[in-house]
């Protein structure tokens, strides 16, 4: 799948506050809708920033929840569908585990 | 690290259909689930489900996980739960987390069946305790017995919010709304019309503008939108509620698929790029059920087989033509399910006419129930001396169940399964209820227009507690869940056969018989 | 809410009854059941506050993807409580941020 590769030297304009800007998206790490739209108009273009630039889908639900929220978000500020813009990049664990299990693994050896 | 010929991930309707073809095929064959039992969404599906028989339609979901797993046993398939499959490498290994440990394990070829995740819209106090899934509805009340709240605001009328919210019916609470920002509704409009004769209103073109409540949901504002879902001011309205169900769609659960690199595509929610079997573009790594796009169970059933098929001739457990000849009789049931309306290369198109030709009624899309002027507009709804069947069946939905249910031939659906049910001219009804208790849909009467002059008589089906009894004295309500006349129960069938779908006669005056489609009892 | 009888379901296979311990409050739910059921069934809605807002937060996919309904459990932080089974004697107790209430315990 081609995605779009957003050229950042065109200017996309200032940041305009919106009345549901206090709307929380990110139910994890508390992300509003304000914030992420803030985010692009500092730079962040794609998912994978906005993701390390706020925590939003890095909580304990790694973005199940909100993922798809704030991709949408994003690209109407760019202008762009939401199915132009790559999504975060998954990784393990998928799930919530802690520091202590995932240390613990076996059957490494073949 | 352990080996297996096949490890499936989700025991789901897909997965496990997968793991079954895979263990017959002769594969060592595991099978992980993150839960703690097997079936994934199959054991809160409590309704009849439609199809053909091959399709097993008009049997309970619950039912169809309980053969599934049977099979699954019977198979050889060795069924790891409580296993949560945390990361997947294009070397066909995965990393599962089993308890206080992880384990690697490797395959020849890997089917990932992860299934869905519910979409969530957000609105001003959707964090709240009283908002929640509607899938987390079904899984409070229909696995562990709890109420999820009492008085209940859906949102979502495609059917999984049409489903549930029967479902919460079912389970003792109210259902005071059904909310879609759509204009029409989005589930099968005789799923809706099982709401709506409740007394259950239906808006359209309206979307939850906000939950209050301090420490839980105490009411919810909805207001109308326009064609931009934009909330029209002065049109907002609050109304008591504990409790907001969200239904508005699905995700594909993809993320794990994603980490063996394999190509994407979006098509409602990021998908692999399968071939028609299920295989990614990694060789070995498979995809099967909603993970590679959102459908019905029982086509997830289907995709499972074929899929599972494909990975046991990949991996060179069977031949060529074995896998021709099984994914040619799959495919061709597959067909069958993805015709019709709600086909999905027919997804979010307004479709006007049914294949007969006939206008689709616009009162079942906009409220939710059929106006009943446009009733004979449809083959299954006709007039005529003595007990008849009335079947109020008005889209092309894939179900066929009421022609094989009627002993006396009196139900023809035709050549295709999605085409209307039609009442035959020469047949004789009866009054056996088998047709009223088949219907997925809960859509078939039985209806004596006149029987003495003064009354007639309505057969209906009716899933709720407490059973009314032959006596029992009420009102007749309408399409529309408003009461129209007095009723008296006359007879009440609640046989084996029926699976638990009670087959109630009320009579009513005789001017009622097209009108009464619900019975409530007086208190 | 409970659902005594269910017209399609019947009645519900349950564990025994057991004892647990809701922020010190002695409640009563059935062995092996997700410990957000007995909650919900003894009118337990909150199960935590977050740690930015300090937002009340409950039951919201009980299948255990959208973690909001994680509790501190025996001890341990983080629990989600929509898919742990109930144990005999188990302390649950409301999360603030990361932590329980300190004098919630007893």
């Amino acid at each position: 799948m081609e995605y779009k590769v957003f050229d950042r030297t065109k200017p996309i304009g200032e940041f305009t506050a919106q009345p549901d800007d206090d709307l929380i998206i990110c139910r994890c790490e508390e992300i509003t809708k304000g914030e992420i739209r803030k985010a692009v108009y500092d730079g962040m273009y794609t998912i994978n920033e906005i993701k390390r630039y706020l925590r939003a889908g890095m909580g304990l639900c790694q973005g199940l929840t909100c993922g798809r929220n704030v991709k949408d978000i994003v690209a109407r500020e760019l202008g762009i569908s939401p199915a132009e813009l790559e999504e975060a990049t998954p990784r393990p664990p998928a799930r919530p585990v802690t520091a202590k299990v995932y240390a613990d693994c076996r059957g490494e050896e073949d | 690290m352990k080996r297996y010929d096949l490890i499936v991930i989700g025991a789901g309707p897909a997965g496990l259909s997968a793991a079954i073809e895979g263990a017959k095929a002769g594969m060592r064959t595991a099978l992980f689930d993150e839960n703690e039992k097997p079936g994934g969404q199959l054991f809160k599906q409590i309704h009849k489900f439609f199809g053909s028989k091959e399709h097993k339609a008009k049997i309970r979901g619950i039912n169809i996980g309980g053969e599934l797993l049977k099979e699954a046993e019977t198979a050889g398939v060795e069924v790891h739960l409580s296993s949560t499959v945390i990361g997947i490498y294009p070397e066909k290994c995965i990393s599962v987390n089993r308890g206080d440990h992880i384990e690697n394990y490797r395959a020849e070829a890997i089917i990932v069946a992860t299934g869905a995740a519910e979409r969530m819209i957000p609105f001003k106090g959707w964090d709240l305790p009283g908002v929640l899934g509607a899938g987390a509805a079904q899984t409070m009340m229909n696995l562990h017995g709890v109420m999820p709240g009492n008085k209940i605001v859906m949102m979502g009328t495609g059917n999984v919010g049409l489903v549930v919210s029967f479902q919460l019916l079912q389970a003792g609470c109210q259902v005071e709304a059904l909310i879609d920002a759509a204009p029409r509704v989005g589930g099968y409009g005789v799923h809706a019309a099982k709401v709506a004769r409740t007394g259950v209103p239906f808006y359209l073109s309206h979307t939850i503008v906000e939950a209050k409540g301090t420490d839980h949901v105490e009411s919810v504002v909805i207001g109308q939108v326009d064609e931009k879902f934009r909330i029209i001011p002065g049109t907002e309205k609050e109304m008591e509620a504990d409790t907001v169900c969200v239904a508005v769609g699905l995700n594909p659960m993809s993320q794990l698929v994603r980490m063996t690199g394999c190509e994407m595509k979006e098509v409602g929610g990021l998908v692999p790029a399968c071939d028609e079997y299920g295989a990614t573009s990694i060789p070995g790594i498979f995809a099967a059920g909603d993970v590679s796009g959102i459908e019905e169970a029982s086509s997830a059933m289907i995709e499972g087989h074929i899929t599972g098929l494909a990975a046991a001739k990949y991996a060179g457990w069977i031949e060529e033509d074995t896998f021709k000849t099984q994914v040619e009789e799959r495919t061709a049931s597959l067909e069958k399910l993805r015709q019709g309306m709600f086909a999905p290369q027919n997804k979010g198109k307004k479709i006007e006419k049914t294949d007969e030709g006939l206008p689709v009624s616009a009162s079942l899309l906009e409220r939710g129930y059929m106006d009943a002027n446009e009733m004979e507009t449809y083959p299954g709804v006709v007039k005529k001396e003595g007990v008849h069947p009335v079947i109020e069946c008005s889209q092309n939905i894939p179900c066929d169940p009421c022609q094989e249910a009627c002993p006396f031939g009196c139900i023809k659906v035709g050549e295709r399964i999605t085409d209307l049910p039609a009442v035959t001219e020469d047949s004789v009804c009866k009054n056996c209820g088998a047709c009223v208790a088949a219907c997925p849909g809960q859509a078939i009467f039985l209806v004596n227009e006149d029987e003495d002059g003064t009354y007639g008589t309505v057969t209906l089906p009716y899933e709720f507690l407490p059973l009314p009894q032959a006596g029992d004295r009420g009102k007749g309500l309408d399409r529309s869940g408003r009461p129209v006349c007095d009723a008296e129960v006359v007879k009440v069938q609640d046989t084996n056969a029926f699976d638990k779908t009670a087959v109630l006669t009320m009579r009513v005056p005789r001017e009622y018989a097209m009108t009464a489609r619900f019975f409530k009892k007086e208190v | 809410m409970r659902i005594a009888k269910h017209p399609i379901l019947g009645e519900y296979e349950k564990g025994r009854k057991v004892k647990f311990y809701f922020d010190g409050k002695e409640m009563e739910g059935y062995e092996d059941e997700p410990i957000a059921a007995a909650l919900r069934a003894a009118g337990v809605t909150t199960h935590r506050h977050t740690r930015r807002n300090g937002r009340p937060r409950g039951i919201f996919c009980a299948i255990g993807r959208c973690t909001d309904c994680v509790m501190v459990v025996d001890g341990e932080i983080n629990v989600r409580t929509c898919i742990t089974p109930l144990k005999e004697g188990m302390r649950v107790q409301t999360q603030y941020g990361l932590s329980a209430k300190e004098g919630t315990e007893e």
